[in-house]
């Protein structure tokens, strides 16, 4: 009989959050956070301001310690064995500040250095990512002159100077104009594609929808969802259109259009234009539509208001609001 | 990857050198120097006073000021080192890297003594150099000096830290870091000294060994001319207080370095 082989040691997640809370004097900014990210996810973490998004991000990279409850990447306790937690870990925080006295090369050089890489290793390393966030032509300009956009680039760029197998985002797209936002979405897209885990805090829904695998929703330190985008943007429930008509709908048109069963709400905004929330996926869009039609409507445009994400986003967020 | 503590300590302590050679504190604190210097050696001739004849009588007159350098030193070098992490924002950049507070700390610390300790060795290399011109000769007394004005300087630059890492300010840590030894450390050694006690573990009593050691009893810079120079320690206890606050306000100052949050 053949020897039996060890069973092999399943990789530790790259993030686990094990009831996770965190208290500043009275106020409770996070309850009790469970929340694992497998290897090679790319989790887009959303919620409203002071949902606890920062707080689970400064407790995760050892800015906060913890009221209860244990972060681990890859398996170490960051409160306990913070450097060999943080060794694979690269992270952009808020819009952090850096050394006005330092280049972009020389801060690079510096977080090089405190994480043991070899000057070779700098170099390359440095030219390379300060391509990557178009920061080369400033490689060797002090920072005290540089934007608010120009030092979040450079965030992402010493985020990602030692290839991090984990790359955690506060707000990476803070202070960037709409065409560097997109240029950190293709980064984001890039190293996602290169098998890396990424843990990114935005208000961004599209954002994320574009970039994340996952989506984890928080409001008032409670997690509301954990799913995959695709399957959140599938079955979000609701949805809100607008459609305009060739000719203003009568309210007894409008009245009409109430009792179909899909529909939850409709709002007359005058002009020929209505608002119709609606139960049910694409089936239900071409049911309304089919209504429309029925009831002598003549629709010249119908387009959803928002994507599914930022329905789902809102309705969690009011029910969590409102319960 | 990965790198020791050791050598992360000398990463910090190399950024936080290049901090103060780009910055112009080290330019103002040199300034002083010159001023300073400039005085005692322009000041004799040009009221028709005669140098002092001997070293240690000739650099008394430097050792005068020595104490107020090493205050200096440590408003300027070490007392925004901590706190301006938390208030500039810096430390989002610094603290999710794969090292230890306690690290940052030292690194930081060693920094502030090689600075400060550079500083006070320019002005007293200056003394040294004129004493040798001018009376023609040096004594150990003046190198005892130095090691004592040296020893002043590493108390200073710890409990500059200590105030670092526990005010929320850069401006509250320099102000009271310079209150505290040109004015607080004075007036307790007054009132104790009031008292019947000999305040012999005030800093800035025992800073005055920095001058006595040269046979003239030291003023401590500082407004009211320093009511705490009356009563200096022996060297072995001024020495001995220096350590102390040197360590206990370095050692206070990495536990609570390490357990200040970075949550504004």
């Amino acid at each position: 009989m053949p020897a039996s082989r060890p069973a092999a040691t399943a990789p530790e997640a790259p993030i686990r959050l094990e009831g996770l809370g965190k208290e500043y004097g009275r106020f409770t900014a996070l309850k009790s956070l469970d929340l694992t990210v497998p290897e090679g996810t790319c989790l887009g973490f959303l919620g409203p301001n002071g949902a606890g998004k920062s707080t689970t991000i400064k407790i995760m990279t050892n800015l906060i310690r913890p009221s209860r409850g244990r972060a681990s990447l890859f398996g170490v306790d960051v409160r306990r064995e913070p450097t060999r937690a943080l060794a694979r870990v690269g992270a952009v925080i808020e819009t952090p500040e850096f050394y006005g006295y330092l280049s972009p090369l020389e801060t690079l050089a510096y977080a090089g250095r405190l994480r043991g890489m070899t000057s070779t290793e700098i170099e390359r390393r440095s030219e390379a990512v300060l391509k990557e966030v178009k920061l080369t032509e400033w490689a060797d300009q002090r920072i005290q002159k540089f934007s608010k956009g120009m030092k979040q680039r450079l965030a992402i760029a010493q985020a990602l100077l030692n290839e991090p197998d984990l790359l955690i985002m506060d707000e990476p797209t803070s202070g960037l104009d709409p065409r560097g936002m997109a240029e950190v979405r293709e980064v984001i897209k890039s190293l996602k594609g290169a098998g890396r885990t990424i843990f990114m805090s935005s208000h961004l829904l599209g954002e994320v929808q574009e970039a994340c695998d996952d989506v984890a929703l928080l409001n008032h330190g409670k997690l509301l969802v954990h799913d995959s985008v695709k399957d959140l943007s599938r079955g979000s429930g609701t949805s809100t259109f607008q459609a305009t008509f060739l000719r203003h709908p009568s309210d007894q048109e409008l009245e009409a259009l109430a009792t179909v069963s899909i529909v939850e709400e409709i709002k007359d905004l005058g002009d020929g234009t209505v608002d119709l929330r609606i139960s049910g996926g694409t089936e239900a869009q071409a049911a309304i539509l089919q209504a429309m039609v029925s009831r002598g409507l003549t629709v010249t445009s119908f387009r959803p208001l928002g994507s599914p994400l930022e329905q789902l986003y809102l309705n969690h967020i009011q029910e969590s609001d409102h319960p | 990857m990965s790198t020791g503590p050791l050598a992360q300590v000398a990463t910090v302590t190399k950024y936080e050198i290049l901090k103060y050679l780009r910055g112009r504190r080290i330019l103002g604190v040199l300034v002083l120097v010159a001023l300073i210097v400039g005085l005692i050696l322009g000041l004799p001739p040009a009221l028709g006073v005669a140098y002092a004849s001997t070293p240690n009588a000739f650099v008394a007159s430097f050792a005068t000021f020595a104490g107020l350098l090493a205050i200096l030193s440590g408003v300027l070098f070490a007392a925004d080192a901590l706190v301006s992490e938390h208030e500039k924002r810096t430390g989002y950049f610094l603290f999710p890297n794969p090292v230890r507070r306690e690290t940052l700390v030292l690194g930081k610390i060693a920094a502030s003594l090689i600075v400060s300790a550079a500083l006070i060795s320019v002005y007293f290399g200056a003394a040294a150099i004129s004493a040798l011109a001018i009376t023609g000769s040096l004594s150990w007394d003046v190198g005892l000096s130095y090691v004592y004005a040296l020893a002043y300087v590493a108390c200073v630059v710890g409990i500059a830290y200590l105030l670092s890492a526990s005010l929320k300010s850069t401006v509250a840590s320099t102000v009271l870091t310079f209150f505290l030894f040109t004015l607080i450390f004075t007036l307790v050694g007054a009132l104790v000294a009031a008292a019947q006690i000999n305040p012999w573990f005030v800093p800035t009593s025992a800073s005055g060994i920095i001058g006595d050691v040269l046979g003239s009893p030291t003023i401590a810079p500082g407004p009211g001319g320093g009511f705490g120079g009356g009563f200096v320690p022996d060297p072995a206890t001024s020495l001995l207080v220096f350590a102390a606050y040197a360590v206990v306000g370095a050692v206070l100052a990495i536990v609570l370095f390490r357990r200040r949050e970075l949550s504004s």
